[in-house]
């Protein structure tokens, strides 16, 4: 059994306050907890970090030394605002890995995620930590993470080198895929412009599909999809195609596509009210009595068991 | 002549650290510092540079993405890994060309160079489409002819008074550039283009047309199509004399034998004329060059 719960859902800021209280107003993080093999991992280190660091202190600790793993997605300052406010890398005995994606022109995952502890930006120097942390790059792939626990990693369609994660445990499947958005054909297709070149068109038509292809079999027949969908199409098309996410309606077409049982939308806009979420539920959620995938947003404190 | 481990290691040595040609580095950094670079210019301006090309498409290869397949295009690359990070590889990889000064290229002309690649790429990738190769993999066919003489510049580079006589003794004789190499330099420019691919992780199919230019019936039987038409755009080059990279006396025989290869006649190729000069032209005009 895996009990995947939801600690932030936000994208971009957090955005605490009346509005946002329903939905919940912070940045990405999700804890996953193997409780047959004693296992937690946490995906991302945004702002929600906080919260999960406070309520480990409280339940985890009394049985025994704190013991994690955090897979960043990536690298972008909402996913891992949260972990100098984790609680416990501050003890001497918590012991923290540190898995994400780097790109080859970038530093260490240490001194990104580490970096953010300089007396600049903040009191305690990531050489004063007590905990023991490790890190390292994480790419492509398929590992064995033992006790039965598998995960596939495939990257995503972000401005930067963007992971997302498949964990397979006892049958089941839970699958994120969020900053990106549909791989597109970025070059010229417009036969009349001075730009147009026949080539690149055409084969950046081809690998764009097979690469939309690769990613919607990465999270086929998932029993719970956490999906990028920080717009709706109608906000998508005219400004925001090129920023990185999705929208609602494709995250949706995905998902039914290949027969995803659970969709979590996810990365909300930081400017959506429960109001409007409210609104748009009605629309876009689903029971998942009939043939097609449960459908919900994502909140703050959600918690499923797969 | 020192013995041939030694000379592999000189080159290996020097070919990380491989300039750019410097007829294409202030395009690319005008380019690539560009926030508004569309991805036709941004291809462009990488594919317009054969060294560029290969460091791009190595660091794309490398463990740093470890990606499951191999990428053997610029175009699949930046719909793969976005604009920016093509970019910045590409910045990354052009510092590496404030080294790539003219006098770098002691035996050869670094814009004759160019012009003799570009050309062959041009013209690959026109035969790929007289042969209807699919449009999607004609960039490969562009790729393989851009990157087929690679091995020279280390050559050229590394034992530059040998590489001078093997120039001039193949002038001489009217022959064949290759045999003056292995003569005088003892590694020849395909033997130089393997360990290149090789250490850059090329694909399979670059690496075997900058080995087997010269040879494509030597070329395993998956990439012998395209090293044959790199062989052929070579030939074609060096007969029009479109730019040069000092093979000026192509063999009649060879000639012939690829042509059967092919299944083309020579003056199937008449008509390429007109394609390669003007893709050169916009070339040229893109890079702003002023000869
Ligand atoms: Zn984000
Ligand atoms: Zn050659």
């Amino acid at each position: 059994m895996m009990r995947v719960k939801f600690w932030g859902v936000r994208g971009s800021i957090p955005c605490p306050g009346g509005h946002t209280a329903k939905y919940g107003g912070n940045t990405s993080c999700i804890e996953i907890r193997f409780d047959d093999v004693g296992r937690q991992i946490i995906i991302d280190a945004g702002s929600g970090l906080r919260e999960l660091g406070n309520f480990m202190m409280g339940h985890d600790l009394p049985k025994g030394p704190i013991s994690t793993s955090i897979y960043l997605s990536h690298t972008h300052w909402d996913h891992i605002m949260g972990f100098p406010f984790f609680t416990p890398i501050y003890l001497p005995s918590t012991r923290i890995e540190v898995f994400g994606p780097v790109s080859h022109e970038s530093d260490t995952l240490e001194t990104i995620v580490g970096g953010q502890m300089t007396y600049r930006y903040f009191p305690v120097r990531q050489a004063e930590l007590a905990a023991t942390i490790s890190y390292a790059n994480l790419k492509e792939g398929r590992f064995d993470l033992g006790d039965g626990i598998t995960l596939t990693t495939k990257y995503l369609n972000h401005p930067i080198l963007c992971l997302g994660y498949r964990f397979e445990y006892q049958g089941k499947v839970f699958c994120t895929a969020y900053d990106t958005e549909p791989y597109q054909n970025l070059f010229c297709t417009d036969s009349d412009s001075t730009e147009y070149d026949e080539g690149m068109a055409l084969e950046g038509e081809v690998v764009a599909r097979e690469q939309n292809e690769a990613l919607e079999s990465f999270v086929a027949g998932a029993d719970l999809l956490v999906y990028d969908a920080q717009y709706t199409q109608g906000e998508y098309i005219p400004g925001k195609v090129g920023w990185g996410h999705s929208s609602m309606e494709f995250a949706i077409a995905v998902a039914r596509r290949r027969q995803v049982k659970r969709l979590a939308l996810f990365h909300h806009e930081p400017v959506r009210t429960d109001g409007e979420f409210d609104e748009l539920a009605a629309i876009y959620a689903q029971t998942g009595d009939g043939d097609g995938p449960e459908i919900f947003f994502a909140r703050e404190g959600g918690e499923i068991i797969l | 002549m020192e013995s041939s481990d030694h000379l592999t290691h000189v080159i290996q040595a020097y070919i990380d650290r491989m300039p750019s040609l410097s007829t294409t580095v202030n395009k690319v950094l005008e380019v690539c510092n560009s926030p508004k670079t569309s991805a036709n210019d941004l291809n462009r301006v990488i594919s317009l540079d054969p060294v560029l090309t290969g460091h791009v498409l190595k660091l794309i290869n490398s463990a740093y993405y470890s990606l499951p397949n191999q990428v053997s295009s610029l175009a699949r690359a930046i719909i793969m890994l976005g604009l920016n990070t093509v970019k910045n590889l590409a910045l990354s990889t052009a510092v590496i060309g404030a080294l790539g000064k003219k006098s770098c290229f002691t035996a050869l002309s670094m814009d004759a160079f160019w012009a003799h690649s570009i050309c062959v790429g041009v013209t690959a990738k026109a035969l790929a489409a007289a042969n209807n190769v699919a449009g999607s993999e004609r960039d490969e066919y562009f790729v393989a002819g851009m990157l087929h003489d690679l091995g020279k510049i280390p050559l050229n580079k590394c034992f530059a008074a040998e590489y001078a006589q093997a120039l001039q003794l193949a002038a001489l004789e009217q022959g064949s550039l290759l045999r003056s190499e292995q003569l005088l330099v003892g590694i020849d420019h395909g033997m130089a283009g393997r360990l290149i691919g090789e250490k850059w992780r090329l694909a399979p199919s670059i690496v075997d047309s900058l080995a087997f230019h010269h040879a494509p019936e030597q070329a395993p039987a998956d990439s012998r199509t395209l090293v044959a038409t790199v062989a052929l755009a070579n030939l074609y080059a060096n007969i029009y004399e479109i730019g040069s990279a000092g093979d000026t006396f192509p063999e009649a025989p060879f000639l012939m034998s690829i042509l059967e290869m092919m299944d083309l006649k020579w003056t199937d190729l008449a008509p390429l004329h007109a394609i390669v000069r003007m893709e050169l032209d916009k070339a040229q005009v893109f890079l702003k060059l002023t000869e």
